[in-house]
């Protein structure tokens, strides 16, 4: 094993195969879990800086493991620039988090094992999706991102809010990966591999197969703006704030969201040809943008704001990548690196005053900056960096972004105009709210509440935003670093490395950004001028209620359904599914065979057996009990009857020699003798007094005896049928041979159990486990009313009777 | 549940409880040669904890049985999977099976070991819980007994989803069943909840 594959086994296997560590020592250590848990990431962000700096740039790295070859699915990774530009952020970020989780999460909160747990499987699933280069492999770990995501978000579930958004964030991301998965199979399907490097080295059939990768296109992209929250899928993202804010940090600002730009610069290479990219993506990142940093600029809620301005930012790289030009765009990871230093680094700031002050309404808090001037500073930089101030990241961000759209300009003609627009739009209400965030928070007077309650977050806790805020400003300083850092990670196909510096001289774009930045103050001057007075968000635009109603309109239909069509009466369908059968079945034999005495005769000339006299006596009393059931006046009777028949057909399988199936014939019969019996005792009180007085309507009882013997002669003819015909080739002697040579044992029923079929074994059992653990839940959840309890037949706890019926008697 | 209130019932059953697992584990022993095996030894083991329950009362079932049968099941379905999991670590499919036998064992003479047994347990152990906990809890809830205790209560359900009854139940609980029920079941047959629906 080489260094390479070592370095992704120690960043992606290691947190997968320890994500429980945390868990176990979580009830033990306490808040100190943190320091176990951050070695995960501090080991992958090591094994990864180790990999980027043993390769040779560019470098492009394919490493394979078989998993399920028969389906072309491996564990294959690529390493290229970006996946390990990705990978880096994710890990990086990684570090910080868990860093300020660990100071974040004092003694108050309960669930340390469990919140590492979910955060290092997390990252783990990050780190393997954006590795992936099998589509396959990359679908699963883009699952398992959503999956650890929605753990995350419904965390603190005693909580409605945290319920609520956890399953949007589930639905939305888990229902658009589906739309991914029908892409990558599609592709498959056109051009036989899931491979990325080999896609991606030979390119896509278009001459061909058009419609399909046109269709597919679409699939991936709607995967990808699920995932991004992207309009109008964007609902999700600030309801999922009701996480602990580490996870906002982390999942919602910094790593997660990104897959789907992840995933529209992975796909860039492939599709950009395509006549309907540009248009599909850059439409709707860009609406994203531009609506999202509106209702930023609505919001009151302080991670709402950050949420919404993750939203709108994410809807311009996306957009960024549809506007880019076929020989690749130049940007991207600056413009991703930059948001993730300061949108990082203010919802850790966010974090630090919600968990200060106790508030997180924008409205109600001000004049922080006197009690905490260091995270003062970090904010001002951060906020200054969204907002595009020079000195920092987002100076230098910004001003390429506008450059890009002037010269995009002619290329997309309509397109163009409207991105221009978009961008010129959201830079200005983004000014507006970066200026409300910091002037908010630190600003004015100190509001009593806060003095009251104030109390002082540890350093710790400070110091990871101040940590991204400085790197935001060293960057924003000195250019030439990021130079150094992006030129060598650029991918053939995607990139173009730029060059960046920090004066490009009196250009129209500087014009721009500086109108903009004077408009934008001007706008939160006039917020401030109004009171704020008309900043709420609409109902309207309010997209998450329209979806809760759409959610508790299908559960209604569903009940309305289920009234509909009875399905929880099997008497009233139990003759429909014999009479299916017994036409399909009983019609398919009839055709086979026809009408003609072809049948007959062959089952007349088969070797038959000769009768035995033992076989035809248990037959008979066979046939007796089930007599019985049938005319037998009470039914415990009938019940016992039943059970007679049951135990006489464990004599058919010793006279047949099959002692194992006896054996378990027998000790079933007795279990769900057991089983009948307590169940009888639970039904109400008709069944305690032995009758049921209600007789069906004649046209009924005839249908009833007439589907009987139907379905009787029915299986006497299937059973007819396929004995006389001599059986070519007997799977029971393959077994019957191989048993003692393959798998040392004599007992041919037993060895196919344990060891041929093992695998069908095991998961026997565990549905058993499953469907029993289901039941016990169902058992606890049955509503009974207070007066059903009380008056229940047979004390408290029976099941109790309908209350209609309770009425009568 | 309980059965005849006879004292040659609870003598017999008390033999026959051992005599029934002694056969289980002989079924479980031998499945891998001769009829038997995990699934039949394991019914034959939950009957046998059924008819004992029959004998003793359900309420002493719970001193017999000090751990929740579900436990039991989910340890043998981790058996078993580890069962599986074994042959991997020496490069092996998922599930193969090794077989050793020895011929010249001191007091035994022939002994055939291999992991085959090791996941039949596995089975036994998965249908001895799964079946007991049912039964059993059906049995209590027709006897009148509160299905499960407490602390099961919030292992199977969500601590949201309490049972409609449990609101009520704390509320409407006369002093004397609190009484009973802290205090222990006393030794004559029947359950003290039930007199109390009787006297109610």
């Amino acid at each position: 094993m080489d260094t390479g594959a070592i370095c992704l086994l120690l960043a992606i296997g290691l947190p997968l195969a320890g994500f429980l560590l945390p868990a176990i020592t979580g009830k033990r250590l306490g808040p100190r879990t943190a320091w176990v848990a951050l070695g995960f990431p501090v080991v992958a962000f090591g094994a990864l800086l180790t990999l980027a700096l043993s390769l040779t740039w560019p470098a492009r790295l394919v490493m394979e493991i078989p998993w399920i070859p028969t389906l072309g699915v491996n564990l294959s990774f690529l390493v290229d620039g970006l996946s390990l530009f990705f990978g880096l952020v994710v890990s990086g970020m990684g570090c910080l988090i868990f860093f300020y989780a660990g100071h974040y999460l004092d003694d108050h909160f309960e669930h340390h094992g469990r919140f590492y747990s979910y955060l290092v499987l997390f990252m783990a699933a990050m780190l393997g999706t954006v590795f992936a280069n099998n589509l396959l492999l990359m679908f699963v770990f883009w699952e398992l991102t959503g999956l650890a995501s929605f753990l995350l978000i419904g965390f603190l579930h005693g909580e409605e809010q945290s319920r609520v958004g956890a399953r949007q964030a589930l639905l939305v991301t888990a229902g658009t990966g589906l739309a991914l998965l029908a892409g990558l199979v599609m592709i498959y399907g056109v051009t036989g591999t899931y491979d990325f490097s080999v896609l991606a080295s030979t390119g896509l059939p278009w001459s061909h197969h058009g419609g399909w990768l046109a269709a597919a296109m679409v699939l991936l992209l709607i995967g990808a703006f699920g995932k991004s929250a992207q309009f109008p899928l964007h609902f999700w993202l600030p309801n999922a704030m009701a996480a602990p804010t580490p996870v906002s940090a982390y999942l919602h600002s910094a790593t997660m969201v990104k897959l789907g730009v992840f995933l529209c610069a992975r796909i860039f290479p492939l599709f950009v040809d395509h006549v309907a990219w540009a248009p599909l993506v850059s439409l709707v990142g860009f609406t994203t943008m531009t609506f999202c940093a509106v209702l930023a600029l609505l919001a009151h809620d302080l991670k709402a704001i950050l949420a919404f301005s993750t939203c709108s930012q994410i809807g311009y790289l996306i957009g960024y990548y549809g506007l880019g030009p076929p020989a690749g765009v130049e940007y991207d990871y600056l413009h991703i690196f930059n948001h993730v230093l300061y949108k990082g680094s203010l919802f850790m700031v966010v974090g630090v005053v919600a968990h200060a002050a106790g508030i997180r309404d924008i409205r109600q808090l001000g004049g922080l900056f006197r009690r905490l001037p260091l995270l003062g500073s970090a904010t001002l930089i951060a906020a200054a960096s969204m907002a595009g101030l020079p000195g920092t990241t987002g100076f230098l961000s910004k001003e390429m972004m506008l450059k890009e759209i002037f010269e995009a300009l002619a290329p997309h003609e309509y397109l163009s105009w409207f991105a221009c627009f978009c961008v010129m739009l959201t830079s200005l209400v983004k000014v507006a709210f970066s200026t409300r965030l910091f002037a908010n928070i630190f600003l004015g007077p100190e509001p009593p509440d806060i003095s009251r309650q104030f109390h002082a977050p540890s350093l710790g806790m400070q110091l990871p935003p101040a940590l991204l805020a400085g790197a935001a400003l060293l960057f924003g300083l000195m250019p030439g670093l990021l130079d150094a850092l992006f030129q060598p990670l650029a991918v053939a196909g995607l990139n173009r490395p730029g060059h960046l510096s920090l004066w490009h001289g009196f250009t129209r774009e500087l014009l721009a950004s500086t109108l903009l930045v004077i408009a934008g103050f001007g706008l939160y001057w006039l917020g401030v001028l109004t009171q704020w007075r008309w900043h709420a968000i609409p109902k309207s635009l309010q997209f998450d209620r329209f979806f809760e109603a759409a959610l508790d309109f299908l559960a209604r239909f569903a009940k309305a359904l289920t009234h509909f069509v009875r399905s929880d009466t099997p008497t009233a369908y139990l003759p429909v599914l014999l009479g299916f059968v017994l036409l399909t079945v009983g019609g398919t034999l009839a055709w086979h065979f026809g009408l003609d005495a072809r049948l007959i005769t062959q089952v007349a000339a088969a070797d038959w057996p000769a009768p035995q006299l033992m076989r035809g006596m248990v037959a008979g009393l066979i046939i007796l009990a089930v007599i019985g059931v049938l005319v037998l006046p009470r039914w415990t009777t009938q019940l016992i009857s039943l059970s007679v028949a049951g135990f006489l057909i464990c004599f058919y399988f010793v006279l047949y020699r099959a002692p194992d199936l006896a054996l378990t014939q027998i000790l079933i019969e007795v279990v769900t003798l057991f089983l009948i019996l307590l169940l009888l005792g639970r039904f109400p009180k008709s069944a305690e007094e032995g009758e049921i007085t209600w007789q069906a309507p004649r046209w009924r009882r005839a249908l009833n005896a007439g589907l009987a013997v139907g379905v009787g002669l029915l299986a006497t003819c299937l059973i007819l049928v396929v004995t006389s015909q001599p059986a070519t080739e007997r799977l029971g002697d393959f077994f019957l041979a191989q048993t003692v040579p393959l798998a040392a044992g004599r007992n041919a029923v037993n060895t196919i159990l344990v060891d041929f079929r093992g695998f069908d074994t095991l998961g026997e059992i565990t549905v058993l486990l499953v469907a029993t653990l289901g039941g016990l839940g169902l058992l606890m959840r049955y509503k009974r009313t207070p007066e059903e309890y009380r008056q229940g037949p047979l004390g408290p706890p029976g099941m109790g009777t309908p209350p209609h019926e309770k009425e009568e008697t | 549940m309980r059965g005849p209130d006879s004292f040659i019932f609870r003598a017999m059953v008390r033999v026959a409880f051992f005599l029934i697992n002694l056969l289980a584990l002989y079924l479980l022993l031998r499945g891998h040669n001769l009829p038997g095996g995990g699934f039949i030894g394991g019914l034959a083991t939950a009957i046998s904890l059924v008819l004992l329950s029959l004998a003793l009362g359900l309420e002493e079932m719970h001193r017999v049985l000090r751990f929740d049968p579900v436990r039991l099941a989910a340890a043998g379905l981790l058996l078993a999977t580890l069962t599986g999991l074994l042959p991997l670590l020496a490069g092996r499919p998922f599930l193969e099976h090794f077989n050793a036998h020895f011929t010249r064992v001191p007091l035994l003479g022939e002994l055939h070991v291999g992991t085959p047994l090791l996941f039949d347990i596995g089975v036994f152990l998965v249908v001895v819980g799964i079946t007991t906990k049912i039964i059993f809890v059906l049995a209590k809830s027709t006897a009148g007994f509160r299905a499960m205790v407490q602390e099961e209560e919030a292992r199977y359900s969500s601590p949201r989803e309490t049972p409609i009854e449990s609101d009520w139940l704390a509320e409407a609980a006369t002093p004397p069943q609190q009484e009973k029920s802290s205090a222990p079941p006393p030794a004559s047959a029947h359950s003290p909840r039930k007199e109390d629906h009787h006297a109610t």
